[in-house]
């Protein structure tokens, strides 16, 4: 077993050379395609007295609208389909871990929780990026790079634009470090004995997948809170 | 003694360093997050689920910083 390796697809399109990572694009593919069944799924049949998915989907949705009434003040529940479907995505994916799809060989890599790439968590950092920013400037216009004209201000600008690198690198870290050394550990168990030696750490596992999805999601509403909130 | 000469042994020296440096303040960090939910349950015992869920998310942005240590680590060993 060969950890981080990925099975690499080199291509040239356009003049550019690209390497696609072709297990983590099957599993994130099949991570898409669980939370797009389950919501389509769930939606279909819509009636007053909901049935089991609906209720589930019902329950779901005032988890995220309580969330974001919490964090943010104020027209906060027009961010639920990001939020919601970082969520989702995150969970599946880093559960997914814990099947057994590594049973099925491949040249190289493994086919495991998609969130053990990099590339996949800085995605989506950056998407979290790109969307608070353009919510804060939707809101403040270019007084959310600088709010005042002043030593202070300038200073407390330049941290901001600090952060902007800081936290969808720490968002992403996060999230791949903690799969990744989730899948170590479990291989360093299967090291040590093969026999229910590694359950323990793969149901604690199954907790980091859940508490990691929450932080991400969490971090996400409070970067969206704090570019959209009110000045002190 | 056999002396460590290449640079693939010093790597792993500090692959080794980096992961026990940044235990320690992950594992600062949660011993702290501890004594608060203690302090808080004994104070309030009935906000212990609340307080539970909020110790959960503490712990793991401070586990967070022992995981930066161990990519810096498995890079230097030659895990990723």
């Amino acid at each position: 077993m060969s950890h981080g390796g990925h099975w690499v697809f080199n291509t040239v399109i356009g003049g550019h050379a690209l390497s696609f990572n072709l297990d983590t694009i099957f599993t994130m593919w099949f991570a898409m395609t669980v939370v797009l069944l389950f919501a389509f799924i769930a939606t279909r049949k819509l009636s007053i007295i909901p049935n089991k998915l609906q209720a589930i989907s019902e329950a779901l949705m005032r988890f995220f609208w309580g969330i974001l009434d919490t964090m943010i003040p104020s027209d906060n529940r027009k961010h639920v389909p990001l939020v919601a479907s970082l969520f989702l995505f995150i969970l599946i994916a880093n559960l997914m871990g814990q099947l057994p799809l590594r049973l099925i060989h491949l040249k190289s890599g493994e086919l495991a929780s998609p969130t053990n790439d990099l590339n996949l968590t800085a995605a989506m950092a950056v998407i979290v990026l790109v969307y608070y920013v353009f919510m804060g400037v939707k809101k403040k216009g270019p007084k959310f790079f600088l709010h005042e004209l002043s030593f202070t201000g300038i200073i407390m600008g330049l941290v901001e634009v600090l952060e902007m690198v800081t936290r969808p690198l720490s968002l992403a870290i996060r999230l791949f470090a903690n799969i990744f050394a989730g899948e170590i550990l479990v291989t360093v168990m299967l090291g040590v004995c093969a026999y229910f030696l590694p359950l323990p750490i793969m149901l604690f596992e199954l907790l980091v997948a859940f508490i990691q999805a929450t932080v991400f999601m969490m971090l996400t509403i409070a970067y969206v809170s704090s570019a959209t909130g009110d000045e002190h | 003694m056999e002396e460590l000469k290449t640079i693939s042994d010093l790597a792993q020296l500090g692959g080794g360093v980096a992961i026990g440096f940044g235990a320690i303040g992950a594992g600062l960090g949660i011993g702290v997050a501890t004594k608060g939910l203690m302090d808080a349950i004994s104070r309030q015992p009935e906000v212990a689920g609340k307080a539970f869920g909020f110790f959960l998310l503490g712990a793991a942005l401070a586990e967070a910083c022992a995981l930066y240590a161990f990519v810096i680590a498995a890079k230097l060993v030659g895990l990723m």
